[in-house]
């Protein structure tokens, strides 16, 4: 029988790199949003172009994340047991995917890559993350999700 | 987990191939005066559809009944345009764009789909002039009339004066018939919108019938204003330069990407081809050739064939897109055309009197091709009149292969249509059947 927290199995010397790497495409992604709004007002394409670049440089690191991730998910049942990981991990699916179709909608040129479609998306994306952000945080600060037990060795 | 995630993929590659847009539709829809203009449809991902470049080989061009077709020159870099001088000497430009800055991320890829539909060979940038024999041959290999250009592409002669424009300037160099090379260094007559971004380069020239003023082709530095308005100053628009002081005004306006100016020699108007907006559909927005009014609006960027807007532009201009005026004669969707000529020569048969020649390099961003040959355009008093015919073809072997891609045309001194192709790095002359061995 296993004691102690549910442990992180993608860890480095004890110190679970989803974690490390997650701030990156949460960054940027709600970047996307902030530079969807300020083009939006002001069709000053360098905006558009800001968001761009940051949902793709999202979607690149979320590739090491997921991978990350799905690996603790996949590596201890009692993080499978927990239903904050099961909606976040959907929910981030979710950003993903949506994620992806923007990256596209950014793609076109000039206006219509972020108004509206860019925009509603983006919107959308950051909604989600407050609600997965919300169940990270869960699994971590009330489940102990990858932290070392205080009476461990 | 897997199984989620392989469902969410393959939405998305749904969701991708539902949104790769409407069939397109035949292009004979869009011929003329009046073109059919579907509905916009702003793709997720639009086509790039670039047929692979495989060499000419022993094949040629194919023509329509009645003429031939012959290499004058192979083996060049990347020629992309003519020009005869009186004594019958012809003038390639070897020529490339300068390298694009990369902005957004699409542009890697953009890049990445340009290359593949050119030439791998690096262009010269200089003008290489071809001896013609009395056969119709080239009398000896190209020589280097003008070397270390800077993209050049438009060329015209009037009196002693051979103007170039370079990509980002006019000029002068001295000349004297029958000269083979020009080692004098140009003098600048006027600048042109040149780089940083540069994303139309190719700068079309002629001169007034008069020889007092220069016109000038300035394509837009963009698709649809994705690198900003500023960035569009004093471009997508025809340029008229005086010759005496090198002082300039916009001619025409709204000409998104205009080449091949020539004046009709019948009525002495200026005409251009014009290369209109990509990625709302396959068949928006047909190219066009146009007469060039004086102080007129086409539209771009705000709207196309008159009042069409177009949604990607912010902020709107209602007030120009009021006045926009719509082309004369549509060529069709993403045909690309960048050569014309009016045929004045008296060569090729009596059918192809008086009307203009187009070359079109071919689309890359429509599922099914178009373009990728030369037609000819009959005109009646001055005006386009019937329907494009095809005139040389065979520059693909089929949808995925491609030999060769017209590009700018000339009629050399005997009335030979010239042909420069920056594909097949070769320029092909075609002449009556009957009339060359």
């Amino acid at each position: 029988m296993r004691h102690g927290n549910p442990r992180s199995t993608a860890a480095i010397g004890g110190r679970p790199i989803h974690p490390m790497l997650v701030p990156i495409p949460i960054v940027c992604f709600v970047g996307t949003w902030v530079t969807d709004v300020v083009y939006w007002r002001t069709a000053t394409i360098m905006w558009a172009d800001m968001s761009a670049w940051l949902l793709t440089i999202g979607l690149v690191v979320s590739i090491l994340v997921v991978l990350a991730g799905l690996i603790d998910f996949l590596g201890d049942p009692r993080i499978r047991a927990l239903r904050s990981a099961w909606i976040h991990g959907f929910g981030n699916a979710i950003v993903i995917v949506l994620s992806i179709v923007n990256a596209f909608v950014h793609s076109r040129d000039a206006y219509t890559s972020v108004v509206p479609t860019g925009l509603i998306l983006s919107s959308i994306v950051v909604i989600i993350l407050l609600v997965t952000g919300w169940n990270g945080w869960t699994m971590v600060y009330r489940h102990g999700v990858g932290v070392r037990p205080e009476d461990a060795p | 987990m897997n199984a989620l995630c392989k469902g969410l993929c393959g939405a998305v590659a749904l969701g991708l191939t539902a949104c790769s847009g409407p069939k397109p539709i035949d292009p004979h829809r869009q011929v003329g005066p009046h073109p059919f203009l579907p509905d916009i449809h702003q793709y997720l991902m639009p086509p790039m559809n670039v047929p692979k470049i495989s060499p000419w080989g022993r094949a040629k061009p194919t023509v329509a009944p009645g003429l031939q077709i012959q290499a004058l020159a192979t083996g060049l870099k990347n020629p992309r345009s003519l020009y005869v001088l009186p004594n019958g000497d012809v003038l390639v430009a070897e020529t490339d764009g300068p390298k694009a800055p990369v902005n957004r991320p699409k542009e890697i890829i953009m890049n990445l789909v340009e290359k593949q539909a050119h030439s791998a060979t690096k262009a010269g940038n200089r003008i290489l002039l071809i001896r013609m024999g009395p056969d119709g041959r080239a009398a000896a290999p190209p020589t280097v009339f003008i070397d270390h250009l800077h993209s050049p592409f438009g060329m015209v002669l009037v009196g002693s004066d051979f103007y170039v424009a370079d990509t980002d300037a006019v000029l002068k160099f001295p000349y004297q018939t029958g000269q083979t090379s020009i080692t004098a260094p140009g003098w600048k007559l006027t600048d042109l919108p040149g780089g940083p971004i540069d994303h139309h380069w190719t700068k079309s020239l002629t001169a007034s019938p008069d020889g007092t003023k220069l016109y000038v082709g300035v394509g837009s530095n963009s698709n649809i204003t994705e690198n900003g308005l500023p960035a569009e100053f004093e471009r997508a628009c025809v340029w008229e330069i005086d010759r005496a002081t090198g002082a300039h005004r916009l001619y025409a306006t709204g000409l998104r990407n205009p080449n091949g100016l020539q004046f009709e020699p019948t009525t002495h108007v200026l005409w251009a081809v014009v290369n209109e907006r990509d990625e709302l559909g396959p068949d928006l927005v047909p190219d066009y050739m146009t007469s060039v009014k004086d102080g007129a609006f086409y539209g771009w960027p705000y709207s196309y064939y008159g009042q069409h807007l177009d949604p990607r532009v912010m902020p709107q201009r209602p007030d120009l897109v009021a006045k926009a005026i719509a082309p004369d004669y549509a060529l069709s969707s993403h045909v690309a055309p960048l050569g014309m000529v009016f045929n004045t020569g008296a060569n090729l048969p009596a059918a192809y009197r008086g009307g203009a020649f187009v070359g079109e390099h071919g689309s890359w961003d429509r599922s099914v091709l178009n373009g990728y040959k030369v037609v000819y355009i009959p005109f009646t008093d001055g005006r386009p009149s019937g329907t494009p015919q095809d005139v040389v073809t065979g520059f693909l072997e089929n949808e995925e292969k491609v030999h060769g891609r017209p590009v700018g045309l000339a009629l050399d001194a005997t009335g030979g249509l010239l042909i420069a192709d920056d594909v097949g790095n070769t320029v092909w002359r075609v002449t009556a059947a009957s009339a060359a061995k």
